[in-house]
């Protein structure tokens, strides 16, 4: 069973937060807060020190998870234990290259075989996949395809053939936490998406707002969103006070869940 | 050995290389890469650099026999590959023109740069300025403090530096934010990486346009001494002069080749940049390399003297001539670069950076009365302007007394 072959249809949600953020205990809360509402998927960031593609705000978050020296295997553990709750939510790691390699590829997907449903490898392209794309599949594991508005039609053929999960359409030509939303664009690409894949599209990158995602439902295509960097921020916003953090972050993600 | 033949069509040095970046980056890598192969072919390009090249940068650069310093050294004789003599005083225009040149044949409109000693960062804002393109450079604020002549020749210029705080502050973290430039920037950006690291093509593009320091040096070292060196010996922070100098002589199996690291306060400690010393292989900024990093493959803060070696990456293709043994790499501490630094210029009038001071360091220490009748050509790929103040500071020098 892989709970991303059972998404819904539509107005799919999906929460992004990093592993170990702030401090290991304080993860759990928020992974359980999380957890308590049901989101279709959650992505679990697993932090890195380098985060290339990321913006300042999850940039933030991944220093604060490691300053505290959380290691990839407290990371997995956590996952591990919180898949007790995860009934029908999608379990997707999202993490860097260097991570998995580092820890041994054969041995984290040991780690994470039937807790985790699917892995966004942020810098590992379609023309460096192969060898662990077979190991992932062999275990039941997505790996989920990052398309971006640079992704021409034939290069997205490609990395869209027998792709499993969802798409993860990144909405602007930017880092995570960046800004500008152009719908129109959004729309030609996802539908084009749309023709040449039937899992479904979920648009990432800038969504902030219940107003953001209505109007991706409204004036898009797309199947879903993926929220992070607003998940995030709101725990700086609160000057890092994790009660009232919890608080506002159960209200945005009733908010969001629309 | 065979011949030497890489980066294969992928970008591979052996097992290394690659190219590991995010799917908004892929696109254009792949394009940067057809634009790089076609412009390879390009007779006009290559006349327009070459003309560049001879009446922009001085070169070809000198070849010049240190005597004074082969003497105090009692062992063989020491040429330098003087690049420093190159106009913006290092060896980092060469890679500037080449890169920029093709920045406009692809049409791009606005140019970013990383930088550590500020080598880079000035050259890349000297061709800017030449054709005229809006120049970014991202600098650690670590470096902008140690390496502030460089910071204001920048501005001079035209250029705008921003400021990098994250991580060490240095020149991994100003890589990083340039990166993130690039993935927002996409569209009209052309992103002039400063060393043979970063994901393919750029090992090998910028490699390319290094290699005129290696095939003039060829050509001046069998004109002088009609035979091939014996030995060749550069620094390495990310790789680039040292790939420049190599490159051109790697099929000659009798020349020996050394690559010296920044080995901070020493190679066993926390506090090094020998990245082939002391590392293991990972990925950092899109590359398969050597790396610093801990168990989980979190990368760790360099540490050198010298800006332009604190890294803690290297060329994939340095971690490739490394494992088959074609290279050997060694690495220097802050204090024997620094000794070296003040040797050089007192014996040969010569006031080298502080990275080559690295390279000096090794040639002074393994060679003494030693390799007697040997040939070595050193690549002096930069001068010490820019580390006055960071050499004064640190041999305790007080300018006003
Ligand atoms: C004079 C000089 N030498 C060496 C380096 C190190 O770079 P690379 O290893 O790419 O030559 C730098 C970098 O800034 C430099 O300024």
């Amino acid at each position: 069973m892989n709970n991303l072959d059972t998404l819904p249809k539509k107005k799919i949600l999906s929460l992004f937060m990093t592993c170990g953020f702030p401090t290991l205990s304080q993860s759990k809360k928020i992974f359980n807060e999380m957890l308590s509402h049901q989101p279709d998927v959650i992505e679990f960031g697993l932090p890195f020190s380098d985060p290339m593609a990321d913006g300042p705000i999850i940039q933030e978050a991944n220093k604060l998870a490691l300053s505290s020296n959380l290691s990839t295997q407290q990371s997995l553990n956590l996952i591990k234990e919180l898949s007790k709750s995860k009934n029908n939510t999608s379990f997707v790691i999202m993490c860097y290259l260097n991570t998995v390699r580092k820890f041994g590829v054969d041995k984290f997907i040991k780690n994470i075989k039937n807790i985790v449903d699917g892995i966004i490898i942020v810098d590992l392209p379609f023309e460096e996949e192969s060898e662990i794309k077979k190991s992932l599949s062999k275990n039941n594991i997505h790996l989920i395809k990052l398309i971006s508005p640079m992704t021409d039609k034939k290069r997205a053929q490609k990395l869209l053939k027998d792709s499993k999960g969802f798409i993860y359409y990144i909405s602007a030509t930017g880092i995570t936490g960046s800004n500008k939303l152009d719908y129109k664009e959004i729309n030609k690409n996802v539908k084009s998406l749309k023709k040449m894949s039937k899992i479904p599209v979920l648009v990432g990158f800038g969504i902030k707002s219940k107003k953001d995602v209505l109007e991706i439902s409204k004036k898009t295509n797309a199947d879903g969103v993926i929220i992070g960097s607003a998940l995030i921020q709101k725990y700086f916003d609160l000057k890092m006070d994790i009660n009232k953090y919890l608080i506002a972050l159960k209200k945005l993600i009733k908010e969001v869940k629309v | 050995m065979k011949t030497y033949k890489q980066p294969s069509t992928v970008g591979r040095f052996g097992e290394f290389g690659g190219m590991y970046v995010s799917e908004t980056l892929m696109p254009l890598l792949l394009n940067l890469d057809k634009s790089y192969k076609k412009i390879q072919k390009d007779k006009k390009f290559k006349k327009e650099l070459n003309d560049l090249f001879k009446n922009y940068v001085g070169r070809p650069s000198s070849l010049h026999f240190a005597k004074n310093l082969s003497k105090y050294i009692n062992g063989p004789k020491v040429y330098f590959k003087r690049d420093e003599l190159n106009h913006t005083g290092a060896h980092k225009i060469n890679n500037c023109l080449g890169q920029i040149l093709l920045a406009k044949k692809m049409g791009k409109t606005r140019i970013i740069a990383e930088t550590g000693a500020g080598q880079h960062g000035v050259a890349t804002a000297t061709v800017c300025a030449l054709f005229g393109l809006p120049c970014y450079i991202y600098m650690g604020s670590k470096d902008i403090e140690r390496q502030k002549p460089n910071v204001f020749r920048m501005k001079l210029l035209g250029a705008t530096i921003i400021p990098v705080e994250s991580g060490s502050k240095s020149l991994k973290d100003a890589m990083n934010e340039a990166l993130r430039d690039w993935i927002k920037n996409v569209r009209d950006t052309f992103y002039i990486i400063g060393s043979t690291a970063g994901p393919h093509p750029y090992p090998k593009m910028v490699r390319d346009f290094q290699s005129v320091i290696g095939k003039e040096a060829r050509e001046q070292i069998l004109k002088v001494e009609k035979k091939l060196p014996d030995y060749l010996i550069a620094c390495v922070g990310g790789g680039s002069n040292a790939m420049g100098l190599f490159y051109p002589f790697l099929n000659d199996k009798k020349v020996k080749i050394i690559g010296v690291e920044a080995a901070g306060r020493g190679a066993k400690t926390e506090e090094t940049a020998a990245t082939m010393t002391s590392g293991t292989p990972g990925i950092l900024h899109g590359s398969y390399s050597y790396v610093l990093q801990d168990n989980d493959g979190q990368i760790k803060e360099a540490h050198s003297i010298s800006a332009g070696l604190d890294y803690p990456g290297v060329g994939p293709e340095h971690s490739h001539l490394k494992d088959i043994k074609r290279v050997k790499y060694f690495g220097v501490t802050d204090k024997e670069a620094l000794e070296a630094f003040q040797t050089c210029s007192k014996l040969e009038g010569i006031i080298p950076a502080l990275e080559p001071s690295h390279a000096l360091a090794y040639l002074i220490k393994a060679f003494k009365n030693k390799h007697k009748n040997k040939l070595v050509i050193l690549n002096m790929c930069g001068r010490g302007d820019k580390d006055l103040f960071t050499a004064a500071k640190a041999i305790g020098f007080d300018a006003d007394e």
